[in-house]
């Protein structure tokens, strides 16, 4: 049971190793047109950016961040259905994902089943390519295997299914949504630490992704508090690390001073990665003063109101942020955190801990 | 001993090459040639050859993803190991050989 759902992990990461350089690009880009939509004053009657009376480029960039965003759920099924299966499962995934992708109107709102409907269909669409591989096919026939009759009698049940279930997987999203929008500030703060823990727990790796998907997935049904608290969480572990280098020099190594400014760069990208060099030598130490500090970064962001339009994080999405003032404190304080917590756990447990060290432990 | 391994993580742009180098460090350290291909973000880079898959006495597959082209290693023994594993503690999986 536990080597299936392993497996199944597996499979998920997979889609999402394929799809993280597709999301940055169609958020960013987006992102990026309405910023100059706000800055231009181009608001439409309900307050939102009002892209259509933007300069053409500026309309043609949202076109093309939103079809980069559009691919999304077909290219993630695709890819989860192609880790299980190989190239047959492609088809069956990309169908099934680009229905989970379309716009479903539910009680005069659209929503889409999205990412969370193109996770449970690229799985499916996998297992229905394994079933129709294992049948046993007469010599003659095989070669029409491949290229008609699995690529049919897969995305055919698929597709069906998918249309099936787009409706109530859509609801289920705009629930989930609206619950998070009325969050009592009590249940906003369990929600916002949860996540900032989740984040910098394991610096870029699958729990780090399942709390930025849900951001992700959130932004899509307009709700970009999540992703607000998130993208402040993301950034504070590799630059608390490197900031507490530069504060406290006589506690680091001088390779460990060089992986800091390293960290430091790569935190002002939002590549929570940063911080693995520091956690791989000193774990016990270093992740529960990460997590700490992206607690604090996350938990001053939901509470300031701060929302991110794009799906990343870091001073560098600055620009698609709402409430930057709020988002530009909560990163410094959860840095400062970070590197305060770090620095005095190295006082207290002075044992001289170096990269080299730790990795023959 | 030859030895090849394949390194792949989810991002791909950090856990698969700080992998690669902690196998390639540990491989050196206990008188082992090693190869590592790398499936990142940027695809397959150092690429196994069929040679040099089939003169290996052995693969370590450190993913935690399903890598690109892995009818490659159908035919060689494989130790499978998630990318963490091969990051903070190489020494126990070359123990495994």
């Amino acid at each position: 049971m536990k080597e299936l759902l392993q497996k199944h992990k597996q499979y998920l990461l997979t889609g999402v190793s394929y799809v993280i350089p597709l999301i940055a690009c169609g958020g960013i880009l987006i992102a990026l047109a309405v910023t100059y939509a706000f800055q231009t004053h181009h608001v439409n009657a309900l307050g939102g950016p009002d892209i259509d009376h933007c300069p053409i480029l500026i309309q043609n960039i949202s076109k093309i961040g939103a079809t980069a965003f559009g691919l999304f759920p077909a290219v993630l099924a695709g890819f989860i259905a192609y880790g299980m299966a190989g190239k047959p499962g492609l088809v069956p995934g990309f169908v099934g994902g680009f229905i989970a992708g379309m716009p479903q109107t539910v009680d005069g709102k659209t929503a889409s089943a999205g990412f969370l409907g193109a996770l449970i269909i690229g799985l499916i669409a996998g297992h229905v390519v394994n079933l129709l591989k294992k049948l046993p096919v007469p010599k003659l026939l095989r070669p029409v295997m491949p290229i008609i009759v699995i690529p049919i009698c897969s995305a055919l049940p698929v597709g069906l299914l998918m249309l099936a279930l787009n409706v109530p997987i859509a609801i289920i999203m705009l629930k989930m949504g609206h619950m998070l929008l009325n969050l009592q500030s009590g249940s906003q703060i369990v929600l916002a630490m949860v996540l900032g823990a989740m984040i910098a727990f394991d610096m870029g790796g699958p729990i780090n992704k399942a709390a930025f998907f849900f951001g992700v997935a959130m932004i899509q049904q307009s709700n970009f508090a999540i992703m607000g608290a998130c993208a402040a969480a993301i950034c504070t572990p590799p630059l608390g690390l490197g900031l507490a280098t530069l504060l406290n020099r006589k506690r680091w190594t001088e390779e460990q001073r060089e992986s800091g400014l390293a960290a430091l760069g790569m935190g002002l990208i939002g590549i929570t990665e940063g911080a693995i060099p520091f956690a791989a030598g000193d774990p016990f130490r270093v992740i529960p003063c990460i997590m700490f500090g992206s607690m604090v970064a996350s938990t001053i962001a939901m509470l300031g109101g701060v929302g991110d339009h794009a799906p990343h994080g870091g001073p560098i999405v600055l620009p698609v942020v709402d409430g930057r003032i709020m988002y530009v404190i909560a990163i410094i304080a959860g840095a400062l955190t970070t590197a305060a917590a770090i620095n005095t756990v190295k006082r207290f447990t002075e044992k001289t801990s170096s990269l080299e060290g730790a990795k023959s432990s | 001993m030859k030895i090849v391994a394949v390194t792949a993580c989810p991002t791909g742009i950090a856990h698969t090459y700080m992998a690669a180098e902690q196998l390639e460090k540990t491989a050196r350290k206990l008188g082992h040639s090693i190869k590592v291909e790398t499936q990142g973000a940027m695809g397959i880079e150092n690429k196994l050859t069929e040679s040099e898959i089939n003169g290996a006495a052995v693969a370590i597959m450190a993913v935690d993803i399903a890598i690109e082209e892995p009818e490659r290693f159908d035919h060689i023994r494989k130790i499978k190991v998630p990318v963490q594993a091969a990051m903070k503690n190489p020494e126990a999986i070359f123990a495994q050989i």
